[in-house]
């Protein structure tokens, strides 16, 4: 394994930890899966699809997302959005992450 | 069919079944429409095969994007694996036992047996231990993988939910202990000593192949057979010892005086090998009975056999003597 390889493994290990966080805060109003990603990109994290549709279905399994189908320009579109469930953990993990962002600031200072 | 819906059927393909398969279908097939979508107003015309191949190109290989749905990709997981292989050493360790159990009692009721015979019964026997393994192996493995997938992980947490106590690395393991497996291993070996040199004591020899058949030079004197009586008390005195060792599991007062006692007499019975007559039959006179040797060869050879079979007794003898001091000593360190 090459020195950028082993970069690229760490840097998308990073980013998966945050993804759920980042999906979880976005879902405030529901989206369909590749309106998120785009938002989500748009915000400068750019998630592979491969990795964010999984991850909602697995959320919404673990009852942090609920999801509808709804038909919008003659097509079927899946919308997620954060449960009552997710609503309560959401704050929980905004604090962690900011207790982790604090932390990782002071080593890396 | 478009390329994108032959595209979402092959990945439908890998999915499993009870598993969302057709919502997952479904939500991907509007995803690449949706992405299509973009793509043709970016460039400002309608989409074409081109845009629709470049597009599932870089979404990926169909075997890919299955296998991120699959939240399984093991046959037995991390939490049922301990477990698992717990279970697959019990099974195998008892298997093995059992089966060259089962093997030592057929060729002690089969004698007696040509070398021939004698060495495609344990050919055989040692094939079945292996098939048997194999068995064994597959269906612990088809159980676990059956239990993987459908009892749920909160009724299978092992000894994950016991609290574990740091003092408990402070118990030092006690030396009157004895595994399991070491008592079934003597008296497996013991059993198999006792079946050959009682039933089949033709096939302790020197095996030559001459012409078209093979010829076996016997390696012990009737001197040897004469003291067989009181060798095989102290080996049936060893299958006793062993067996009270794998009821108890631990060494006591009675197993170490019984095991000294037997020490004993297998000094003595070795003191009497030695000094005897003759036990070992293969000479430099009984091995020119072999065709195309050598003529210094036999010489030579009947002369390690000699020196060798001796050294051996003796080995066996002092290493018999330390055990006894050791023995004793335990004994001794035991009751203080």
């Amino acid at each position: 394994m090459t020195n950028t390889e082993s970069l690229e493994n760490v840097v998308l290990e990073l980013r998966r930890g945050v993804i759920v966080l980042a999906a979880l805060s976005q879902l405030g109003t529901e989206q369909y899966g590749y309106s998120l990603l785009k938002q989500l990109a748009d915000l400068g994290l750019e998630v592979d699809q491969g990795t964010l549709y999984p991850l909602l279905r697995r959320l919404e399994a673990q009852g942090l997302l609920e999801s509808v189908w709804k038909i919008e320009e003659s097509r079927p579109r899946r919308y997620y959005v954060i449960s009552s469930e997710g609503r309560k953990i959401l704050p929980k993990l905004k604090k962690e992450w900011t207790g982790i962002v604090a932390t990782m600031s002071r080593m890396l200072a | 069919m478009k390329l994108i819906d032959r595209y979402v059927t092959e990945v439908g393909r890998r999915l499993p079944l009870f598993r969302g398969r057709k919502d997952i279908e479904n939500e991907l097939r509007s995803t690449l429409e949706d992405m299509l979508e973009d793509r043709a107003k970016k460039v400002g015309r309608a989409s074409d095969e081109a845009m629709e191949t470049e597009l599932l190109r870089e979404y990926g290989a169909p075997e890919g994007v299955a296998s991120s749905y699959n939240p399984m990709p093991y046959l037995i997981g991390p939490r049922m694996f301990p477990f698992f292989m717990m279970v697959l050493k019990i099974a195998v360790s008892v298997l093995t036992v059992v089966l060259l159990v089962l093997l030592g009692v057929q060729i002690s009721t089969q004698s007696p047996m040509t070398g021939m015979e004698f060495a495609k019964a344990i050919g055989e026997g040692l094939l079945g231990i292996v098939s048997a393994a194999i068995a064994a192996f597959g269906n612990i493995v088809l159980v676990f993988a059956i239990l993987e997938r459908f009892v749920p992980a909160s009724e299978f947490k092992l000894g994950e939910q016991k609290e574990w106590d740091p003092l408990s690395l402070k118990k030092e393991p006690e030396p009157e202990e004895i595994k399991p497996w070491e008592p079934i291993f003597a008296i497996v070996l013991t059993f198999i000593a006792i079946s050959i040199f009682n039933f089949n004591p033709q096939l302790i020899g020197f095996y030559s192949f001459s012409g078209d058949a093979w010829v076996v030079i016997p390696a012990l004197t009737d001197a040897f057979f004469r003291w067989l009586p009181l060798i095989n008390i102290s080996w049936v005195a060893e299958i006793i010892l062993n067996g009270l060792l794998l009821r108890s599991g631990r060494w006591g007062t009675q197993t170490r005086l019984f095991s000294m006692a037997i020490k004993v007499l297998q000094i003595v019975i070795g003191y009497f090998l030695l000094t005897g007559p003759n036990i070992f039959a293969l000479t430099p006179d009984s091995l020119k009975a072999i065709q195309g040797l050598d003529v210094e060869l036999p010489q030579i050879l009947g002369t390690i056999f000699q020196q060798a079979g001796r050294g051996i007794i003796a080995l066996i003898m002092f290493i018999e003597g330390i055990d006894l001091v050791k023995t004793g000593y335990r004994l001794i360190t035991q009751r203080r």
